[in-house]
């Protein structure tokens, strides 16, 4: 992307009507012109994130079954806690995944850390509580009475959560869709455990907040567009999905 | 699915990257290698920079070249000097380069790294309103800093964090007589901890009319967006040295030392010192391998 | 026999819900468990149905205890299947909802529908297989859900206040269903009702409950003509309980003395229905050994007959009367008139 990597030919953009509509117009030149690294750098962002959402979902939905079928005291107090965690200040998640990826941690073998995979990592960890707690919320929506139906028509106890997740299917959708926001939108874990290196671990919204620490406000507001844009893209693909099976 | 897998096994050392451009026009255009067939058993060598250095993008030019050469993917990541040297001391990075020679020294000493090698120097600057309340223009640094304290008739913006920068400040502070923590930090209203990086100090500096501490690649930079100039750009305190440190428990301690022998071989230090001449209409930097800085 | 509970107690937040519950459920037996509402009769269905476990106490399925790993449960629930007070519909077709029982355990496809055709008379769900069950009115989903648990041809068939808030004749309507399932298929059903008329109409045998515990079970004619206490007297309807002094053959309340069967001493209570009590406005008809004269307090409908409240001595008893007989009486509040029952019709307890 012009003007991330090298020192750039500065134009006087001094008030904020200026630097949004610079932005605008650099994020329209970055689309249309078929920019490589800009692609590149989204597409980047859109993976992480996308394997990011995909295994917590598969981690921490069957988790929000498990909470919501099985009995036991407490059950409030779980659902607060993790309600709770909906606030986890990202910076503490990404010291937890940095001190455990350092070569100095426990992990440190495994020589994760500054790879997109450490992202991945912390972003799973952010968004868990996120994707457990709609989940369980989800569940919790479904009309009273159906497990039992299920059950005492003779179905297997995997049999009946399948089909109560079935009947949550949109409020489920809808909780990794917001997992999904989540992860996308994610700076703070990204920077500390991938460390915002070019060409590997940079993604939008790492290079609007390195854009943004050198002054390049108008690059950085049209990395943001760009970012909104993505997140539109899945908002979308998501309501057609849930339109398409109600119709 | 493959790209993900491709993104996962990035994690693991090769990587692949998804687009495919020319890759002489991405170079150029953003001093970025974007594609690099993984060589059999290679690993990524981590550098860690300090902020300023990473802005000039002198490390965006000489990656790729490294890179090439050696076949080995360069990973460059930027911190303040102090986050740099943490990460050296726990071993997540192979290389540092850094611009705080007492800090380096007793880096080496504990026995983190393998030696100190200078590369490149460049000054440090007070820059400041052009209308210079506190009259300092021209002054050593240390005469400057002194009006400052005892006058208070100018505002002075300091990074406040833990970079080269800040050091510098304080150092400058020191050889004007003053301790830094009794007498500096409460001075005044005058005196503001800003705890940002450079470029969003010097535009604090910039909206309160205030001084501030700056090296001389990142105000450049900024230069044409603020109204600030350099107010006192000689002293010797004011010199700012950048050296390489091959870190001691890095995963590939060879190509580590490659990089020292990189940037202070002659084509680089060449390199380096006519580095920012077509952009800023200066160099940016003074080759100094050999010296003792 | 099918089901077997022994001793089961059970408790929620605190309360106590079920004291010791023991009942026994014999194949082909429509076994009626009765009560008022809130006794604890849909937590007894629903620890029979093994949804629930007793606290204590065992629940025993042909014999087997049902205290097992769920692994080894399965089995056994599936020779069971529940249908509740309010069913849940399975979002999709009628026939969707009919076939799912089936379709869980296997079973192929030709031989469902063939299954689903049959049991759509039996539930008389014509024409309704291919509605979706959104659209269906209440007494409709009732229906499927019938069929969708009939169809899995259960060795005990568990119904939870089938008819509850059904308009009467649809009521009347599923308990002709009801019971014409029953006679057809021989299934044993446990059915919990509130309704003392419903329970007479469709079970064979029951148990009345009570605030957690069973006050009486047996066959139905044993519990509707041999109540064993005021609660039950009262819940079937046996009506005019009064706490009475026995002297041999002779109850007293206050200056009324009837006449029973029975010889005992001491305090009790006697039951005389409603029905047995004859009323006449010429004296001495009847060689019945209870006469009274009395005074008409009261004169209600009830249904498509009228009970006639009457002042004997004190003592207020309500008599059962049908329009005829009444339009033949022409009786009113005030009105003197004369009583007579059997003394074996008395209910001595």
């Amino acid at each position: 992307m012009e003007g991330s990597f090298s020192p750039p030919a500065r134009e006087k953009t001094s008030n904020t009507m200026k630097h949004l509509l610079e932005a605008a117009r650099i994020a329209l030149g970055m689309i249309l012109s078929g920019d490589g690294a800009v692609y590149a750098i989204t597409l980047r962002t859109v993976l992480i994130a996308l394997t990011s959402t995909l295994a917590a979902s598969v981690l921490f939905i069957p988790l929000g079954c498990l909470v919501h079928f099985t009995r036991f005291k407490g059950k409030r107090a779980v659902s607060g806690f993790i309600q709770t965690m909906y606030s986890v200040p990202t910076v503490f998640v990404g010291m937890l995944v940095f001190l455990m990826l350092s070569r100095s941690g426990p992990m440190g073998s495994m020589g994760l850390l500054f790879s997109p995979a450490a992202i991945v990592m912390g972003e799973v960890l952010l968004i868990a509580p996120v994707i457990t707690g709609l989940t369980l919320s989800a569940l919790s929506g479904t009309r009273e009475g159906l497990a039992d139906t299920s059950r005492t028509l003779g179905a297997s106890r995997g049999r009946t959560i399948l089909l109560v997740l079935s009947e949550a299917r949109y409020a489920v959708l809808t909780a990794v869709l917001m997992g999904f926001g989540r992860a996308v939108s994610e700076v703070g874990v990204a920077i500390m455990v991938g460390g915002n290196i070019s060409g590997y671990t940079r993604t939008l919204t790492t290079a609007i907040s390195l854009g943004i620490g050198k002054g390049e406000t108008a690059e950085s507001i049209a990395l943001g567009i760009i970012l909104l844009l993505v997140a539109m893209t899945v908002s979308i693909a998501v309501n057609l999905i849930q339109q398409g099976r109600v119709r | 699915m493959a790209p993900v897998l491709v993104l996962l096994a990035a994690g693991c050392g090769e990587q692949a990257e998804v687009a495919r451009l020319s890759e002489q026009d991405v170079t150029e255009a953003t001093g970025v290698s974007s594609s690099v067939e993984p060589m059999p058993g290679v690993q990524r060598l981590r550098v860690a920079t300090t902020t300023s250095l990473y802005d000039t993008g002198l490390w965006g030019y000489l990656e790729p070249m490294f890179e090439e050469r050696y076949g080995v993917e360069v990973d460059v990541l930027y911190a303040g000097t102090g986050k740099a040297l943490d990460w050296a001391m726990r071993g997540d990075v192979d290389v540092i380069t850094v611009h705080s020679k007492r800090r380096e020294l007793t880096f080496i000493e504990d026995g983190f790294g393998v030696e100190r090698v200078p590369f490149a120097y460049n000054h440090f600057l007070i820059a400041g309103p052009p209308s210079d309340p506190a009259g300092i223009a021209g002054m050593t640094p240390e005469d400057a800093f002194i009006t400052l304290m005892e006058t208070g008739s100018g505002t002075f913006v300091s990074r406040g964090d833990d970079s080269g920068t800040h050091g510098k400040e304080k150092a400058i502070w020191t050889s004007a007589g003053y301790d830094y923590e009794t007498q500096v930090r409460n001075a005044g209203d005058w005196y503001i901890e800003g705890g940002s990086g450079m470029g969003p100090t010097l535009v604090m500096a910039d909206e309160m009319q205030a001084y501030t501490l700056s090296d001389i690649g990142t105000f450049l930079s900024y230069q044409g967006d603020l109204s600030l100039v350099p107010v006192v750009d000689e002293g010797d305190v004011l010199l700012n040295v950048y050296s390489v440190i091959a870190v001691s428990s890095a995963r590939d301690p060879e190509t580590a030392s490659a990089m020292v022998e990189f940037l202070t071989s002659d084509e680089v230090q060449t390199l380096i010192g006519e580095y920012g001449v077509e952009v800023y209409g200066r160099q940016l930097f003074t080759p100094c391998a050999g010296e003792d800085l | 026999m099918i089901l077997k509970l022994e001793s089961v107690t059970r408790s929620k937040g605190g309360n106590r819900i079920l004291n010791g519950i023991s009942l026994n459920v014999h194949k082909g037996d429509f076994f009626v468990l009765m009560g008022p509402t809130g006794c604890g009769k849909t937590t007894t269905l629903r620890i029979a149905g093994l949804l629930d476990p007793p606290d204590s106490g065992s629940v025993l399925f042909r014999g087997i205890s049902t205290r097992q790993p769920e692994r080894k449960l399965l089995p056994v629930r599936r020779k069971m299947a529940m249908v509740f007070q309010s069913p849940v519909m399975f979002s999709g077709t009628v026939y969707f909802n009919i076939a799912w029982g089936l379709r869980i355990r296997g079973i192929p496809e030709e031989v469902i529908r063939h299954r689903v055709d049959a049991i759509t008379e039996l539930a008389g769900l014509q024409g309704l297989l291919e509605r979706n069950t959104e659209s269906l009115s209440g007494g409709e989903q009732k229906r499927v859900a019938l069929a969708r648990a009939m169809i899995l041809e259960p060795e005990l068939l568990i119904l939870d206040e089938p008819t509850t808030s059904l308009h009467l004749s649809f009521k009347k309507e599923l308990l002709e269903k009801i019971r014409e399932l029953h006679r057809e298929t021989g299934t044993t059903i446990l059915m919990a009702t509130h309704d003392f008329q419903d329970a007479l109409f469709l079970g064979t045998s029951g148990a009345v409950m009570n605030n957690g515990t069973i006050e009486q079970s047996g066959s139905m004619e044993s519990i509707l003509f041999n109540p064993q206490s005021n609660f039950m007297a009262d819940f079937t309807g046996a009506g005019n309980v009064i706490p009475v002094h026995f002297h041999g053959d002779t109850a007293v309340s206050g200056d009324l003395r009837v006449k029973h069967t029975g010889n005992r001493n001491g305090a009790g209570c006697i039951a005389i229905p409603p029905e047995v009590i004859v009323l006449s406005t010429t004296p001495g008809v009847t060689s019945e050994r209870n006469r009274f004269t009395g005074t008409v307090t009261d004169m209600n409908r009830q249904g498509r007959t009228w009970s006639v409240t009457v002042d004997v001595s004190g003592t207020l008893l309500d008599s059962a009367v049908t329009q005829g007989a009444l339009d033949e009486l022409e009786i009113r509040k005030g009105s003197t008139v004369y009583l007579s029952f059997k003394a074996n019709a008395v209910r001595v307890f």
